[in-house]
Parts: structure tokens; sequence; C-alpha cells
């Protein structure tokens, strides 16, 4: 494995990021999808389905990065492909956020 | 008067935050021995006001946004939150977290890790953005309240 210089836990939580970024994007689609189901028991576990929302994108943040930070996945990504990544992930969260609501 | 304050608060703190975003760009564009304090400074700073910024924007949307929603869908620009609230309140996350990941890389960054120079840049670039996108967003549902209330005030209706 040769090292980018990058460092475990930067490209751990970079990827946790990028990963967390689109997941929250997907449950947006999701629980707005699933009124009766998902969205109502995002609003019944915290009294609003938005903190539910907020809570849980910190926690799989928060896990992710530390469980990525065990393996070795993304360790041949330079600085410029860790910053493609995380862009690719701003813009496609994004995407299909706006895109949900247009 | 106090929901007003909480509400102002909110993209205040989002400026600040974008403010300490393009610091962090700037000084990692040089990153020497004399910047290294301040990038460090600047990153923690970032991350801390985009908190605040949620936290005190998110108990306002969670205790007082209702009556505005309902007068912003029943105005004339129901897409202020139909739409820009919508995507506004999720795209957040985004910010959040790479904020929250911005001091992460700053540190090693000031550590010798040269290599993340460009993972700073973007990631602090993409703050700068999202944040100017919040406040955009921000100025849209306002005056989508604004029009919803003057739109009652000429037919007569109470809001």
């Amino acid at each position: 494995m040769s090292d980018t210089g990058i460092g475990n836990y930067n490209r751990a939580f970079a990827l946790s990021f990028a990963i967390t970024s689109l997941l929250s994007a997907l449950l947006v689609v999701l629980k707005e999808q699933n009124e009766d189901t998902v969205l109502a028991w995002m609003k019944a576990a915290t009294g609003h389905h938005w903190i539910t929302h907020g809570v849980l994108v910190v926690v799989v943040f928060i896990l992710l990065g530390w469980l990525l930070a065990q393996t070795k996945l993304g360790s041949r990504l330079t600085g410029n492909g860790l910053s493609a990544v995380i862009s690719g992930s701003v813009v496609l969260s994004g995407v299909v956020i706006a895109g949900y609501f247009i | 008067m106090q929901s007003e304050l909480i509400l102002m608060a909110h993209p205040a703190f989002g400026v600040l935050a974008i403010l300490a975003a393009v610091w962090v760009f700037a000084e990692a564009i040089t990153n020497n021995a004399t910047s290294r304090g301040r990038l460090r400074m600047m990153s923690l700073a970032c991350a801390g006001l985009v908190w605040l910024s949620y936290l005190v924007g998110g108990y306002w949307y969670v205790v007082y946004y209702a009556a505005d929603k309902a007068l912003i869908k029943a105005g004339p620009w129901p897409f202020a939150h139909g739409f820009v609230m919508e995507v506004k309140e999720h795209i957040f996350f985004s910010m959040l977290l790479l904020s929250s990941y911005l001091p992460i890389a700053v540190f090693s960054l000031t550590a010798g890790k040269q290599a993340l120079k460009p993972v700073v840049l973007w990631v602090s670039a993409w703050i700068v953005v999202l944040g100017l996108t919040m406040e955009g967003a921000g100025a849209f549902i306002s005056m989508g309240a604004k029009v919803a209330l003057l739109a009652t005030q000429s037919t007569g209706d109470t809001p």
C-alpha cells in the first residue's frame, strides 16, 4: 500500500462525510415518500422529523468515520482524489435533494 | 421579540462562519509557519459558528416556523417553503458535516501533511458556497412570508 500522505482519520472522515451526505439525501426522499411509516417514526422518535434526521446524520458520520478508520478503504486516494470524492458528494446530494422538491 | 432575535442570530452566525471559511481558504494557500495558528483557530471558529447557526436556526425552525410555514404556503410564493425551505433545511446537513470535518483536515495539514492542502481548500470553498446558498435561501423564505403578509393586508384577511 502506498502512503499518499493523507492520514488514516482524514481519509476515513472525508469518506464518511461523502457517504453520510448521500445517505442523508436518500433519507429525504425515503421519508417524504413514506409519510405514514418512515416520516411518522422520525417524528415520533424526537418530536420532529428534522431533529431525528440531524441526530442520525451526526451519529452515522461519527460511527462511519470510526469504522472506516479501521479499514483501508480509499487508502490509495490522493489529496486531489479525496477532494473529488467530497465535491462529488456535495453536488450529488444537492442534486438529489433539489431534484426531489423541484 | 425573542423569536425574531433568535431568527436573526441564525444568519448572523452563518455569515461569520462563511468569513471564517474564507479565512481558512486564504491561509491554506500559503500555509507557512506564521499562518498555522490562525488556520487552526479559524477552522475551529468555522465549525463552532456553523454548529451555533444550526442549533439556533434549528430551535427556531422546530419551535416557531409552523406559523410562518402556513402563511407562506397560503401566500403568493408557496415555493418559498415547498422548494426553498425544504432544500435549505436538508442541504444544511452537508454543510454541518463539512464544517465538522474541516478542523480535522486543517490540524493534519498544519502538522505537516501537505497532501491535504487541496482537501482543505475544497472543503473551505464548499462551506463558502453552501453558506452563501443558505443565506440566499433564507432571504427567499423571508420574502415568501413578507409577500404573504402583504397579500393578506391587501385583501383584508387576517393572517
